[in-house]
């Protein structure tokens, strides 16, 4: 037995703490930050902060709100994970979201959906639709060179544009001038797990999904590969790795679980029918999901329970108290700032030490932005 | 058929073109500066966002020109911000500018219904003030071509024809300075910069500050002149599109120009069109600018990957 696992066993549990430490860090800035705002533009600021932090906990019902939100954020936290790991800054999710609920509601408003496939089938076809949509703007990069962050987003816009098209026009309504389609048969939404909750089949998927991209990336080639090029491409491709390839296929594979996220959205309990801009901008936090997690699967879960809660936390408060939920845009940034950053507890002292920062920086910046 | 020409051919739509241009292209030539100085600004649609917001609620209390400069000033502000965090602590620039964008689309809705008094949606109740439009009527008395100069050139934005005089100033900037060699040089290879003693991250920390300035103007537009009043991510990927704009300029100020006046030409189409076609879909209308940002972007693509094969790069 050599010293050598034990060696590298401390260090990454040195790592862990030191991940963890800032992340909680950060979230620490962020509610402070927080609540000094609700302190200076509430009414009653102590009755608003009592509802952030103590009522998902108060009922089922908010429980169940919080869990469905848990593996919603888990599986945005993973599509974004992937294609950060390969250093690619694709932001499609969102459009992906949007064509994989259009996908998996054809299915489920087809003869199909009412029989005994409607679920397995809905949820193929929304990731077949979303690895579709993750693939283009992956191609295009690969291919051409066009820039995937400015395909990707104009990507999204479109695809919101096609659900509002598909919606209104050729999709069944239940009466004219809604914007949802009919409800969907029994058969092609998930089922729940807990009694009047929304605690549904989504929850397992989402563990599912942590656990197959843990796997895809940790123990095949092919994530060895995609790591290596998400740690130095011009390496990796001397190495003999077609890092072209590896970026394609890791965007198509987030591309699939945005699609199964657009999925648990209309097939889930919450809606079980498809309506327009149904996903209300949750698929873009997973960029948050992702950051705190530092693109971890296995770590992608713990943060959305954090985050997922103070999210059921704003919104309860948005309807109990004067202070509206988009509060916690507040304290989604500043956590990305101060996570993304490589901020330490103490870097208010750094910022009176001029000189050496600003040595560094430009290399990682002109990486960056290339 | 004949109607869609008819219209836009006229000098109505000219001005309607220059009015959706102008934040667009305030952002675009934002995008620009940043994107030579070696920094990707993502952020130009949150900055733009809080531009406007700033712009209608300081318009309530402050006539228009400092409103203006409330929103010029929120921008850079968050240009700075963006520097601070990207270069001083060194974040990942990307991921600076969405949190930018996020801290944007949640933060205005809040102070929005702080503003208000509890309205998500719109500044409608607000009295805010719009820009004056400059009005150069006088020039129909010029014999034969009055008129015509008067249709095409009077009742734009003041910041139009700032917009206009800031691409051949940004031009002068880049090409006929030091600082603006600097500024390319430090987009370029800012080995070599650094190694003949100009300081890289405080020419890029300019870059980002009059970056975000640039877009805070054009918010400024947005919520002064096009719209008078904000709503809720009224925005709606205009800095997203300027982003693709710079690419599509050739990373060139009157390359900007032109992809702006493209860009700003289809939103134009999405406005009268409606009314011309019922039959053709809004949804699709609105997807226009979208869909041509994704071709352009591919096409211009392509043609840098043949210029660089030319050259034997690749």
């Amino acid at each position: 037995m050599s010293t050598l696992p034990a060696i590298d066993r401390s260090s990454r549990f040195k790592t862990m703490r030191r991940e963890v430490g800032r992340a909680l860090g950060a979230l620490v800035i962020a509610l402070l930050v927080a609540f000094v705002v609700v302190l200076l533009t509430s009414k009653a600021p102590f009755e608003a902060l009592n509802v952030l932090l103590t009522q998902p906990l108060s009922r089922p019902r908010t429980i169940g709100l919080w869990i469905d939100d848990i593996a919603k954020l888990t599986v945005t936290g993973l599509a974004f994970s992937l294609v950060f790991q390969a250093r690619q800054f694709a932001m499609g999710v969102q459009g992906q979201v949007y064509v994989g609920a259009l996908a998996a509601t054809y299915v489920a408003l087809s003869p199909l959906g009412a029989s005994w496939a409607g679920i397995p089938l809905g949820i193929a076809a929304a990731m077949l639709a979303g690895a579709f949509y993750g693939f283009l703007p992956g191609i295009a990069k690969a291919r051409l060179g066009a820039n995937e962050i400015v395909s990707s987003l104009m990507l999204n816009y479109i695809a919101i544009e096609l659900c509002n098209f598909l919606v209104r026009t050729n999709l069944p309504k239940p009466q004219a001038g809604v914007l949802t389609t009919n409800d969907f048969p029994d058969n092609a939404v998930f089922p729940t797990l807990v009694a009047n909750t929304r605690i549904d089949l989504s929850i397992i998927f989402a563990l599912v999904a942590v656990v197959v991209v843990w796997f895809a990336l940790y123990r095949t080639s092919w994530g060895l590969k995609l790591r290596l090029v998400g740690h130095n491409a011009r390496f990796a491709e001397y190495s003999g790795i077609k890092a072209t390839f590896i970026m394609v296929s890791a965007m198509t594979a987030s591309g699939a679980l945005g699609g199964l996220l657009g999925s648990m959205f209309v097939q889930g309990q919450t809606y079980g029918k498809l309506t327009v801009l149904f996903e209300g901008g949750l698929a873009f936090e997973g960029i948050l999901v992702a950051i705190v997690a530092r693109s971890r699967p296995l770590a992608v879960p713990i943060v959305a329970i954090f985050y997922a809660y103070l999210r059921q936390g704003a919104q309860l408060m948005n309807i109990r108290t004067d202070v509206p939920a988009e509060v916690i845009g507040i304290v989604t940034a500043i956590i990305i700032l101060l996570v993304s950053s490589s901020y330490s507890l103490n870097f208010i002292t750094r910022l009176f030490r001029r000189a050496p920062a600003a040595s560094a920086a430009p290399a990682a910046a002109g990486g960056a932005a290339k | 058929m004949m109607e869609l020409f008819l219209t836009v051919f006229s000098a109505a739509f000219f001005v309607t073109v220059i009015r959706t241009t102008t934040p667009l292209l305030l952002a675009t030539l934002g995008g620009l500066i940043a994107d030579l100085g070696g920094a990707l600004n993502v952020a130009l649609e949150g900055m733009m966002l809080i531009g406007c917001l700033t712009a209608v609620i300081v318009s309530v209390y402050a006539p228009w020109y400092v409103a203006v400069a409330a929103g010029l000033g929120a921008g850079a502000l968050l240009g700075l911000i963006m520097a601070f965090f990207a270069f001083r602590l060194k974040a990942d620039i990307i991921l600076v500018g969405f949190a930018i964008n996020i801290l944007a689309a949640g933060g205005t809705v809040f102070a929005l219904a702080l503003a208000t008094g509890g309205d998500k949606g719109t500044s409608i109740n607000l009295q805010s003030k719009s820009i004056p439009a400059v009005d150069l009527s006088f020039l129909s008395q010029i014999p034969l071509v009055g008129p015509t100069l008067t249709a095409f050139l009077s009742g734009h934005s003041v910041l139009s024809w700032l917009a206009a005089f800031l691409v051949f100033a940004v031009w002068y900037f880049l090409y006929r300075t030091p600082w603006g060699l600097w500024l390319r040089g430090v987009g370029e290879y800012p080995a070599a910069p650094e190694a003949a003693g100009i300081p890289v991250n405080k020419i890029r920390t300019w870059s980002l500050i009059v970056s975000g300035a640039l877009a805070g103007l054009g918010g400024a537009q947005l919520a002064m002149f096009n719209y008078v009043g904000f709503t809720r991510d009224m925005t709606a990927g205009r800095g997203f599109i300027a982003l693709g704009a710079v690419l599509l300029g050739a990373r060139h100020p009157v390359g900007a120009l032109l992809a702006a006046l493209l860009f700003g030409a289809f939103e134009a189409l999405a406005v009268v069109m409606p009314g011309l076609f019922n039959d053709i879909p809004a949804e699709v209308i609105r997807a226009i600018p979208f869909v041509v940002t994704i071709a352009a972007l591919v096409l211009f693509s392509i043609r840098a990957q043949r210029a660089l094969a030319m050259r034997g790069v690749k």
